[in-house]
Order: C-alpha cells, then sequence, then structure tokens
C-alpha cells in the first residue's frame, strides 16, 4: 500500500509534473504563433468579409491561383526584393564603417556611441513625418540644400515621382537602421583578443589586411545573425513606407506587407490578404534558409 | 513541501473564483462611444460627455478616440469579432458596406420620438439613408461641403476675376503659374484623402457616379471627360506643384499658407488656419466653380453617428447620439476647432454663422451638395483604390478612362 503511493507520487512529480510547468509557455505558443498560422492559412481557403463573417466561403486555390495572375502583386515582390537588399546592404555598410570609426580611439568617443543610437531608438512614426518634412516637395530642406549646392537645378518632389519614391524611403530607413549594426558589429570587435592584432602587427599586416584576415572572420558570426535578423524585420516592417507613402504614388512603393494590409484593411478581403502574407513567409523561409546555408559554408571555415 | 502545494492550489482557486464572481456595483447603463476628432487635444468633446453623464445618473458614456486613419480598419475588426461599440462616430463613405452587413441598426422608431426631427435641414437626412426608401441609419451631425479659397491680392496684382466658373478657374490658374517663382495655380491634392476634393470637380463638371435611379454611371463618356479635365490641370496645363500626386491636406494647406499656390479647394475647417496666416483681407472664397454657372454642384460629406446593430443599450445610445444633436450642444460643437457646418436649422441662422463669410458660402452650398453614393464599394474606393487609381492616372500609366471603369466596377460590386 505505502510501496503504491509512493509510486503515484513518483509518477506525479517525474512524468506529469514537468509537463504542468510547460503548459503555461506551451499555451502562450498556441496561443500567439500557432493559431494565427491556423488562422491565416484558414483565411487564405476562404472568401472572408470581416463585416459579414457568417458568408465566408471555401474557394479552395482560387486565392493562390489569383496571385499568379495578379500583376500588383508582382510589382510589390520586384519592390520587396529591391527594397530588403537595398535597405539590409546599405544598413550594413554603414553599420560596419560606423563600427570601425567608433572602435578608434578619440576625445569623447562615449558620448559619440551613445549618440548614435538617436536614429535606433527614436520611434518610427517621428522618423517618417520628419523625412516627410526633409523630403517636402515644395519647401523640403534637403531640396533647399542640394539646390544650393548645385547638384540639383530645381526642387524635387521625392516622394510624388515614380523613380524616386521607393529609394526615398529607403534612405529613411538605411538612415534609421545604421546603429543596430554598428552597435551589434562593435561588441563584436571588442570581443576579438588584442593579442591577434599585436601579432598580425609584429608579422608586419596593414590595416586592410588586419581587417581581412583576423577583424572580419571573427565578426562573421555576428554579421550573419545580424543581417539575418534584419533581413525578416526589413521584410515585415511596412511602417515607414506606410506613413510616408502608402505604397504609392501608384503601386511604385508597394511592397507585399503593404499590399497585404491594404487588400484586407482596405478591400475587406481577408482571404486575399492572408494568402499574400502566407507567401511572403514562404520566399522568407527559403530565401534566409539558402542564405544561411550560403554564409555558413563560409563561416565554418574559422 | 505537501502544505506549501496545497496553499498554491488554495491560492489558484480563490484567484478563479474572483474571476469568475461578477463584480456587483451600481446599475448604471455603460454606452461605449467611438469617434475621431481632426485635434485629439480639445476639451470640448471631453466636457461634452462629462456634461450628459452628470445630467443622465444612469447613463455613463465612455468614448475611445482613435485616428480617422485607422478609425475604418478598427470599426471594421470591432464588428467583425463582435467587440463593436455601442454607437459611433461615421462618414457616408462606409453607409453602404455596413448597412449591407446588417451591422447598423434603423434608427426611424426612434427618431419618430425625437423632437429635434424637424430642426435638421431637411436635404440631410439622405445623407443617412442608402437609397430613396430606405430607413435612416445615420443621424447628421457635422457636415461639410467643398468650396474655393483663392488669393485675393494674387488675382488683383493680375487683374482677374474671382473664379466664379471653371473658365475663369483654369484661365487664372495658368496665369498664376511660375514655377520658377515655385508659384502654382492650384493645389491638386494627389494624396491621402483626395476623393473629395475630386468628387467636388467632378459634379461641378455636371458628372455623376450614380443617376437618380441609383444605376452606376462613373464611366459615362461624360465622367471620362470630367476626370480628364482634372487629371489635365497636373499633366497638360502643370497648374499644380509637381508634388502633387502624393499631396495630402497638411502639403495642400501648407502650400496655400506659404505662397506657393494661388488657389485651394477645402471646407471651413481650414478657414481659421489659412486667415490666421495670410490675412482676412487676402483670403477670398467662392462656392465650387461650376462649369456651367446655371447647374452649380459641389460635393458634401457629412459625419453623423450610427446605432450598431450589436448594441445592447440602444435606447441609451439613442439618448446620447440624439443629446449631441441637440442644438446648445451642435453649436458648442460647431464652434470648436473642430467645428464644421451645423446640421440644425436653428443653430445655422445664429448671427455667429450667418455673418461668417466661410460658414456662409458653404451652408448656402447645402442646397445642392451632392454626397458619395451610398453603395458598399464607396468605403473601399475613399480608403484606397481612389488613391492608387489617381497617382497612376496623374503618373500617366492609367488613362482617365481606364480609371472610371475600375471606379465604376467598384461601384457595381454587391
Amino acid at each position: 500500500m505505502h510501496l503504491e503511493r509512493s509510486n503515484l507520487i513518483y509518477r506525479w512529480e517525474k512524468r506529469v509534473f514537468p509537463f504542468l510547468l510547460l503548459l503555461p509557455a506551451f499555451i502562450l505558443i498556441i496561443g500567439v504563433v500557432a493559431y494565427p498560422i491556423v488562422r491565416a492559412l484558414w483565411l487564405s481557403f476562404h472568401n472572408y468579409n470581416p463585416l459579414k463573417p457568417h458568408a465566408s466561403e471555401y474557394t479552395g486555390f482560387e486565392n493562390y491561383l489569383k496571385i499568379l495572375r495578379d500583376s500588383v502583386f508582382s510589382i510589390a515582390l520586384r519592390n520587396s526584393i529591391f527594397w530588403i537588399i537595398g535597405v539590409v546592404l546599405f544598413q550594413f555598410l554603414g553599420g560596419l564603417l560606423g563600427a570601425l570609426i567608433l572602435r578608434q580611439n578619440f576625445r569623447g568617443r562615449s558620448i559619440v556611441r551613445g549618440l548614435s543610437l538617436i536614429p535606433w531608438v527614436t520611434p518610427s512614426i517621428l522618423i517618417a513625418i520628419m523625412w516627410i518634412w526633409m523630403l517636402d516637395g515644395n519647401y523640403g530642406i534637403i531640396n533647399d540644400i542640394l539646390l544650393k549646392l548645385g547638384i540639383i537645378s530645381k526642387y524635387i518632389p521625392w516622394l510624388a515621382q515614380k523613380n524616386t519614391a521607393l529609394p526615398s524611403v529607403m534612405i529613411a530607413d538605411i538612415w534609421r537602421g545604421i546603429p543596430f549594426f554598428a552597435i551589434m558589429l562593435l561588441a563584436a570587435m571588442e570581443a576579438i583578443p588584442e593579442e591577434l592584432y599585436e601579432a598580425a602587427k609584429i608579422d608586419g599586416a596593414g590595416p586592410f589586411k588586419i581587417f581581412t584576415h583576423i577583424t572580419w572572420p571573427l565578426i562573421l558570426p555576428t554579421v550573419i545573425i545580424t543581417t539575418m535578423l534584419r533581413i525578416i524585420w526589413t521584410a515585415n516592417h511596412m511602417d515607414l513606407i506606410l506613413i510616408m507613402t502608402d505604397g504609392g504614388p501608384g503601386f511604385s512603393s508597394l511592397i507585399i506587407p503593404l499590399m497585404s494590409y491594404h487588400t484586407a484593411y482596405k478591400q475587406l478581403n481577408f482571404g486575399y490578404g492572408a494568402t499574400i502574407a502566407i507567401l511572403q513567409g514562404l520566399f522568407l523561409i527559403i530565401f534566409i534558409s539558402l542564405y544561411l546555408r550560403l554564409l555558413r559554408k563560409r563561416g565554418s571555415i574559422y | 513541501m505537501k502544505n506549501s502545494k496545497f496553499l498554491i492550489f488554495f491560492i489558484l482557486v480563490l484567484i478563479l473564483a474572483l474571476l469568475i464572481s461578477p463584480i456587483q456595483g451600481q446599475k448604471k447603463t455603460v454606452i461605449k462611444y467611438w469617434l475621431w476628432l481632426d485635434d485629439p487635444t480639445d476639451p470640448m468633446f471631453p466636457d461634452l460627455v462629462k456634461q450628459f453623464n452628470s445630467l443622465n445618473p444612469d447613463i455613463q458614456v465612455e468614448y475611445e478616440l482613435i485616428p480617422l486613419a485607422q478609425y475604418y480598419d478598427k470599426l471594421v475588426t470591432a464588428v467583425g469579432a463582435g467587440t463593436a461599440p455601442d454607437c459611433a462616430r461615421f462618414k457616408d463613405w462606409w453607409l453602404g458596406a455596413f448597412v449591407d452587413a446588417g451591422a447598423l441598426e434603423p434608427l426611424d422608431n426612434y427618431l419618430n420620438n425625437w423632437n429635434g426631427y424637424k430642426d435638421v435641414i431637411t436635404n440631410l437626412w439622405t445623407t443617412g439613408k442608402i437609397h430613396a426608401k430606405s430607413p435612416i441609419y445615420m443621424m447628421p451631425h457635422q457636415l461639410i461641403t467643398f468650396y474655393l479659397y483663392y488669393r485675393k491680392d494674387w488675382f488683383k496684382e493680375k487683374n482677374l476675376p474671382p473664379p466664379t466658373d471653371l473658365s475663369k478657374f483654369l484661365d487664372a490658374a495658368k496665369k498664376l503659374t511660375d514655377p520658377s517663382k515655385n508659384r502654382y495655380g492650384f493645389g491638386l491634392r494627389g494624396g491621402a484623402g483626395g476623393q473629395d476634393q475630386w468628387l467636388a470637380f467632378m459634379v461641378a463638371q455636371g458628372a455623376r457616379l450614380v443617376d437618380r435611379t441609383g444605376k452606376v454611371i462613373a464611366d459615362s463618356p461624360e465622367a471620362i471627360l470630367a476626370n480628364q479635365w482634372y487629371i489635365d490641370l497636373f499633366r497638360v496645363h502643370k497648374v499644380a506643384p509637381p508634388s502633387a500626386p502624393t499631396d495630402a491636406y497638411a502639403q495642400v494647406l501648407g502650400a496655400f499658407q506659404a505662397g506657393i499656390t494661388a488657389m485651394m479647394a477645402h471646407h471651413v475647417g481650414s478657414s481659421v488656419l489659412v486667415t490666421q496666416r495670410l490675412g482676412e483681407e487676402n483670403v477670398g472664397v467662392v462656392p465650387m466653380p461650376p462649369a456651367d454657372p446655371r447647374r452649380p454642384a459641389t460635393m458634401m460629406t457629412m459625419s453623423g453617428n450610427v446605432i450598431l446593430s450589436g448594441s445592447k443599450n440602444k435606447d441609451a445610445a439613442f439618448k446620447f447620439i440624439s443629446w449631441l444633436t441637440e442644438k446648445d450642444q451642435m453649436d458648442k460643437w460647431c464652434r470648436s476647432r473642430q467645428g464644421q457646418l451645423p446640421v440644425l436649422k436653428s443653430v445655422a441662422s445664429m448671427p455667429y454663422y450667418m455673418n461668417n463669410i466661410f460658414f456662409k458660402v458653404s451652408l448656402d452650398q447645402a442646397k445642392y451638395a451632392i454626397a458619395w453614393p451610398p453603395l458598399p464599394g464607396v468605403g473601399y474606393i475613399s480608403a484606397q483604390l481612389w488613391l492608387s487609381l489617381m497617382q497612376r492616372a496623374l503618373l500617366g500609366e492609367i488613362t482617365s478612362k481606364e480609371m472610371m471603369v475600375e471606379i465604376a466596377n467598384a461601384l457595381r460590386k454587391k
């Protein structure tokens, strides 16, 4: 009798109790990750209007077939690729340059390090409004400066032209993201043991060689993880575009997440909106896994 | 060990019991009301709510301020999720889609017993219906009619007559445009919210989106021509600033205030900002210039109040929204920084409104102004479709015909 009871307690404590402790986290993950994904998948096979939730119908693969013929989607896809590659590449280059500068010893370095974070900690709505006014076609400061420098001959409506709208928003986003890379790369560089540099100097290596043979290989793991994070964020974040151009003029700065939002909330076509979002997720998974495979091979040499 | 487990169990049960048991409080009817305000810092509305709550101790109005840009999205999602408020501020643009979904409560039975009914300017009850014989779904509250501001001083300088019809408008716009001085004749709004200004110019040319029987005629030759005329202001005559395709209210107002544009189409809501900056003597106002002076027309848009059909406290909700529409409250609202046009005859005839030229021109236009047709597609057109079509038309990517066909298709969609 006594033995049986202790067996029961043993079972409870070893087999059930741990799962009970995991339950809150499990419920949370189901609620905030699994359910939305399943729901989005369900939506993408239905024709769903939130004003008439009971009138939704199963439409099979209709939404997916529609996307293949949708010329707006191919514009958004092209813009998205341009947006992600352009933004992340220049943010990374700017951040790398910033990290190399901030690593030098100069007076007031800690103040400069702190101040350089400002773009990153500014709320995106403020960034967007600030850049809208700076880029204004009638009295924006950027036009004013470029005109006085003689680079342009008349005011340019940056956000109202087909060819300049998306690049203008990209500049604002690049400006915002540089500090993120600068700080992450700086932290990685600070972790490199000083002896390696000393040894290289004794061996007669110049600054360029030191960078390519010591700094770069040792910060590569950080480079991979930060660019990957940034690619995902840049692909999904549409805050600056939404406020600065709302995808316009026409479709010239429309990216996939914004198209999904417009379709769902403005057109009240949640099914098609969800389909667009799911395709974006798939593209991103494929792109990221290719990217990681490519870079992991090179990163594993060291 | 055993003891502590028991304790944890006991506490959990206690918390659960507290959560489940209904919290007994005063028996007040709580009314949830959503609205947007052009100036969210204005104390006018919180004051009104305080006043209403103290006048009606059995009702507690709780309001939520939502920016207009997100308002439609939030209301749609709330209706879908079953978390909509009892009553809400509402735009005529959205009536079609919401009535189609059965989300709004017909107000006729309530209005029969409301003693302010006859005080509302008669023409305006139609803005709360979706066709001539439908019930009234929205109580009119704040009206806008589009008129035209012009720079009196610039017109005088060039010896131009006031732009009272469209040929004088175009002539003046051309003569006042000088890109080398960064000066343009007209502040065309191709960006967010520009559809109202566009519709004003469409109807002023005699074009209509629907005919008297409710048939969609947005793709008729007249409408395509009228739209072409509007596009040509930017593409052919170049009387609008190059930034016009994305200019929204802030940019259009800013350009007029800064002396970049000579004319701006807007409504009474901007009259204080415009005259404060440029001086009353330099700002003229005319009714929307028509193509044919014998057939004046402009667009109006109504923001009113609705009761959501899912509300459990419709009587109390009606009490609140009808109270907001009564004389003193209406007057207070119209004089505030949100001020638009009153919909009550007793308020419109007050000297404050009759002696103000901007109010007077706007109210005179109310007699013949035309609203967006209350069709389900108008929600999508005003929220998104018009903007991307107009911008592509202004950039030369699509023709006027292609644009109007898409608008007509959206209007015809059930």
